[in-house]
């Protein structure tokens, strides 16, 4: 939807941080026609996802997941990238802001530098790499990192031995492109934004603040990041773990948690609410990487509340021994001679105990960064007590002054998809805010007209990627180039460490050029996530980007055959092979457009469904909100306050008000989705009561419900109730009576099979509840028995709030469950005391369960309509758990809400927010482009028997107006099901035809012959 | 409709086509999968994303979907001498 008309907002967007969440934020804009300028302190944008090895729970490297986002940014026609750049002022208001920004000189001449890093070689100035924490060293000229975007070196002023003692000028002789200006005094410019994003990241808590633990004292004490930097193949060690003092590989590990986190006399109040789930993934990767290795956690609560988090936890403990003790550690001291470390500690039954490890990591916490005073004084917003930026539960991503919206872990501390989350939820806002300016300011891409190769011999360029160590430490990459550089029609072969960064991208183009290559074949991994990448730098070296094929022998070859070099390399060189083969008849495919309805269908009208509704509505999008129940507001309408004490009520009265007033949103409710068709940009909903929607996306919010206990008397006895009939209770005003005792019981229905996850929402409400419950009367009694209490984030200052108040909180564990009994008028509860070491008898007034949360019952006709799968809990499965967080894998669809995972108000207000971002950068577009990867009909060959038109899940096939079948390439989606039953092989699969299959199977034959073939 | 078979294989011929081939004790079958690209092409990159180890000798072919399989491509595997071919969608 571009406008071109005059307009006084400003369609460009200012982010100020180019970690994962200012990229998502980026890319999400500039694909849905806004200008983005990305400022970005450090050399090289990424923040620090790019220095974190692998990510869990699939244990995909962070590398090469944001690689791809990097390069993207890198060169989107409408994202300018300014690096070491920061902001000096800023002025003007929500939607004309004009914004000073200083660029700190570079001394290299980011359009002369081809980065080949001749300079760096020769740089005799060593210094301690920031990037590898300290563990390596780089040069005083430097790339951030070896996938840096831009790849431009840069000239550390304070430490090159010219701008400092006035000789050297070494980088100058070697530079043949004449990069160097050591004159550069930098610049300062002026941009003029509608809307400006904040998201600066964050610091990392200093740990030799905790003298006790040592670190900067004892060689083999390192803090988490550095030890991710051991883990990286890339990193100090190359992958292999060793400690620091003697390069010897550890065998027994310490992780020590809460280090500068929870700790408001040493270190920050809050939660980091990463640090339980990195150290768990650290301590398995450690043990992928190296059998020997004993892992031990010390922690003080297990908050691993997300996702899937207990499941990963239960993996950790069950497959890969990691040993998990409760416990805080009081002093770690090295032992004299051996580098080993003595960690000292209170256990369990409270006896002290001594044990020595050959490495302890420190799980160091989140904080805002050090300049995070200033940089909210610049930007003209407030802060909370912590320093964050302030925002409140009900509007997460709004700072204080209109217009400017903060995302990421300077809002509070969060992991990697809560950012990406936040990413496209402050793009999503900004379209909102600035949707009459859509389009005036963008460009559009001028690519190379596209090679004609028809009828030329096949000149295949074959890329061969190390991936780190991913690929390279199971197969042999030179015997996988040598085996296949004389195949007919290759005419050329080489090895590249990261196929997929700026770098190496780069040079594919420039390879292509100078070989004259017309078919290109990477070897790395999977084209379900970096086909679409490659086949862009290929058309961007002017070859039609199916002239592409990836072969996988990463995830099914590497990764799947470790250990076993030789058969793995053999099944490298086949692989690669059989796309050589089907590379060789590849043919150049055109691509379709096909337009979109400006208009969205929202499945569910609880409060994810209404907050994307609106964000979508604001940005001029037609909505249709469908929802089963007489109506709006879900789970909602249950909930009156926030652990913050905010009125939900309230918030979801006006809500619903602006939903039902909004002139651009229909609510159909008492119906659902009977049946839809068509595809991104082109759907068709037919709804119970008869109605029809056309729309380009779906957003899938249908919610969540409560979990009815059957356990702990309830239902029957009239003493025993959940949360959430408490806080109705206490809503209406007759709670609590004088002096009444409440016991409150967690994880009802929670982290147990079958229902072997966190509900995430039930220690806050426990929390809240418990609060108020001793606010209104502080006579009242209340005791929380928990497993562990998971008020992550800054919801920690209530946890310890609550236990000012004289909340008592008993801990038990799974195999010893507290048992309840009916005792007069009252419920006698009885539970293990682990700290008093016996059992402790309650007489409760009234028993409270913290009841867990379900996906709804409605999800599985929906999830069976959408084609969208879900995981074994029933949740709906996102594209991608880190970086595609509220995407299904089919376009045009997208998950928001407790559909996607138990989470808390806050929470879902981003992700719906998000949704809304992400189905607005599709609904912006007049048109789409189709892929080439269709089904081609070949009406000469053609018998009409109509087989085609039976399977067809598309309804693509139809009857013409001769009578016969014809073929609408607009609605095939190149599934080939017409291909496969087509007795008179009339249809062909664009790429996947018959010809090319068999010429993958004769490839793979022809270097191993079978047992009957030989 | 029946019709009568003239010149029919005698008893050796038949043990001759019948009679299963046997491998060295080492024998590994080469294994051609097909796999449609949505579901069992996904699990066979997050059998690897997991660590979870399998056979090397079995190479995927890639299709859009497994509805795409034609018998042509199963039999041409075996005619060339494949020793097994396993379709998953």
């Amino acid at each position: 939807m571009s406008n071109n008309s005059p307009s006084k907002k400003i369609g460009a967007v200012l982010i100020v941080g180019g970690g994962i969440g200012g990229m998502q934020a980026a890319l999400d804009l500039a694909d849905s026609g806004f200008k983005v300028h990305m400022v970005h302190r450090d050399p090289s944008i990424g923040g620090t996802m790019v220095m974190l090895d692998k990510t869990f729970p699939t244990g995909d490297c962070a590398m090469c997941m944001i690689s791809p986002k990097m390069v993207e940014a890198g060169r989107h026609l409408n994202l300018d990238i300014h690096t070491l750049a920061e902001v000096v002022s800023v002025e003007g208001q929500e939607g004309d802001f004009r914004v000073r920004v200083r660029h700190a000189p570079r001394y290299v001449d980011g359009s002369k530098c081809t980065g080949c890093g001749d300079c760096e070689a020769k740089c005799p100035k060593k210094v301690a790499s920031e990037f590898d924490q300290g563990l390596g060293v780089r040069k005083a000229i430097y790339s951030f990192f070896p996938q840096a975007v831009p790849n431009s070196r840069a000239i550390d002023a304070a430490q090159c031995i010219y701008l400092t003692k006035g000789k050297c000028r070494s980088c100058e002789k070697v530079c043949k492109a004449g990069a160097i200006n050591y004159e550069d005094k930098g610049e300062e410019i002026e941009l003029n934004v509608g809307s400006i994003i904040l998201s600066p990241g964050l610091d990392r808590y200093d740990a030799t603040v905790r003298g006790e633990f040592g670190l900067g004292r004892w060689e083999n004490v390192v803090t988490s990041i550095q030890f991710e930097r051991i883990l990286s193949a890339s990193g100090p060690y190359k992958g292999e773990i060793k400690r620091p003092s003697d390069e010897r590989h550890p065998r027994k590990v310490a992780w020590i948690q809460c280090v500068g986190s929870r700790d408001p006399h040493n270190g920050n109040p809050w939660c980091s609410s990463v640090c339980c789930m990195y150290a768990t993934k650290q301590s398995i990767i450690a043990r992928e990487h190296d059998r020997q290795i004993e892992p031990t956690i010390f922690y003080m609560e297990m908050r691993a509340f997300g996702k899937d988090f207990d499941k990963y936890v239960e993996r950790a403990k069950h497959e890969y021994g990691v040993r998990y003790q409760r416990a805080m550690i009081s002093a770690v001291r090295e032992e004299p001679g051996t580098g080993n470390l003595i960690l000292r500690y209170a256990s369990e039954d409270g006896k002290l105990r001594e044990e020595t490890h050959d490495m302890v990591v420190l799980s160091v916490g989140l904080q805002p960064h050090k300049d995070a005073a200033a940089f909210a004084k610049t930007f003209g917003i407030d802060m909370n007590p912590y320093r964050f930026a302030k925002t409140s539960p009900l509007k997460p991503i709004e700072t204080t002054r209109p217009g400017i919206y903060v995302t990421g872990t300077y809002q509070g501390p969060k992991d990697i998809p809560e950012t990406v989350i936040q990413g496209s939820a402050v793009a999503g806002r900004a379209m909102a805010l600035l949707s009459e300016a859509r389009g005036t300011e963008t460009v559009t891409k001028q690519l190379p007209p596209e090679k004609d190769v028809k009828g030329e011999e096949p000149r295949i360029g074959v890329f061969v990627c190390h991936c780190g160590i991913n690929i390279s430490s199971t197969v042999e990459i030179n015997q996988v180039v040598s085996a296949v550089k004389d195949l007919p029609g290759v005419s050329y072969v080489t090895n590249t460490l990261y196929a997929c960064a700026q770098d190496n991208q780069d040079i594919i183009k420039q390879t292509i050029k100078e070989q004259n290559l017309n078919r290109v074949v990477i070897a790395s991994c999977t084209p379900r996530t970096h086909e679409k990448l490659f086949q862009e730098t290929i058309r961007e070296a002017g070859l039609n980007k199916y002239l592409f094929d990836l072969a996988d022998i990463r995830e099914q070859c590497s990764w799947c055959h470790k250990g076993q070099n030789e058969a793995a390399t053999k099944k490298a060189i086949q692989i690669v092979k059989m796309s050589i083969a089907k590379s060789r008849i590849q043919e150049p495919l055109k691509t379709g457009a096909v337009g979109v309805t400006p208009a969205c269908l929202v499945v569910g009208g609880g409060i994810a469904g209404m907050v994307a509704s609106l964000a979508l509505a604001d940005q001029g999008f037609q909505v249709s909100i469908v929802e089963r129940e007489s109506g709006l507001g879900g789970l909602l309408n249950n909930v009156y306050r926030t652990l913050e004490g905010d009125d939900v009520q309230k918030f979801l009265k006006t809500k619903i008000g602006e939903v039902i007033g909004h002139p651009k949103i229909n609510v159909y409710t008492g119906v659902e989705v009977k049946k839809t068709e068509g595809f991104v940009g082109n759907f068709k909903t037919t709804l119970t009561d008869g109605t029809t929607v056309e729309h380009g996306a779906v957003i899938i919010a249908t919610g969540g419900m409560e979990y009815e206990p059957g356990e702990y008397l309830y239902g029957q006895n009239d003493k025993v109730v959940t949360q959430r009939q408490l806080e109705k209770r206490m809503a209406e005003g007759d709670m609590p009576g004088n002096g009444e005792r409440f016991v409150m019981v967690q994880c009802v229905g929670s982290r147990e099979e079958p229902n072997q996850y966190c509900s995430r929402v039930c220690c806050q409400d426990a929390v809240k509840n418990a609060i108020a419950l001793k606010e209104r009367n502080p006579q009242a009694h209340v005791v929380i028995i928990y497993r562990d209490i998971r008020n992550y984030g800054l919801r920690e200052d209530y946890y310890t709030k609550a236990r000012g108040l004289g909340i008592l909180f008993v801990h038990y564990e799974v195999d010893r469950k507290p048992t309840v009994e009916p005792s007069g008028g009252k419920v006698k509860v009885k539970t293990w005391d682990y700290m008093l070491n016996r059992e402790l008898v309650i007489e409760a007034d009234w028993l409270v369960l913290s009841t867990g949360l379900r996906p709804h019952p409605a999800a599985d006709k929906v999830a069976e309509m959408y084609k969208v799968t879900r995981n074994p809990d029933g949740y709906f499965l996102e594209a991608h758990v880190k970086l595609r967080p509220v995407d299904f894998p089919s376009e045009g669809l997208f998950v928001t809400g407790l559909a996607h995972a138990p989470k808390n108000l806050d929470e879902t207000v981003s992700q719906a927010l998000a949704a809304a971002g992400r189905a607005g950068v599709i609904l912006s577009h007049e048109s789409l482009a189709v892929s080439g990867i269709i089904a081609k009909h070949k009406r000469e060959l053609c018998m009409s028997c109509l087989s085609c038109l039976r399977v067809c899940p598309f309804g693509s096939p139809y009857i013409s107006e001769d009578g016969k079948i014809s073929h609408n390439e607009v609605k095939c989606m190149g599934c080939g099901i017409c291909a496969g039953i087509c007795p008179a092989k009339a249809f062909q699969v664009n790429n996947f035809r018959d010809d090319q299959i068999v010429a993958m199977i004769d490839a793979e034959v022809d270097s191993e012959p079978g047992l009957i073939g030989a | 409709m029946m019709t009568e078979v003239t010149g029919a294989a005698s008893e050796q011929d038949v043990l001759t086509v019948e009679q299963p081939h046997e491998g060295p004790a080492d024998w590994q079958p080469n294994i051609i999968a097909f796999a449609c690209h949505y579901c069992a092409f996904a699990a066979a990159d997050l059998a690897g994303v997991m660590r979870l180890s399998y056979s090397p000798n079995v190479k995927i072919i890639r299709l859009p979907c497994t509805g795409k399989l034609d018998h042509i491509h199963v039999l041409r595997a075996f005619e060339r001498g494949v020793d097994g071919v396993f379709v998953a969608g």
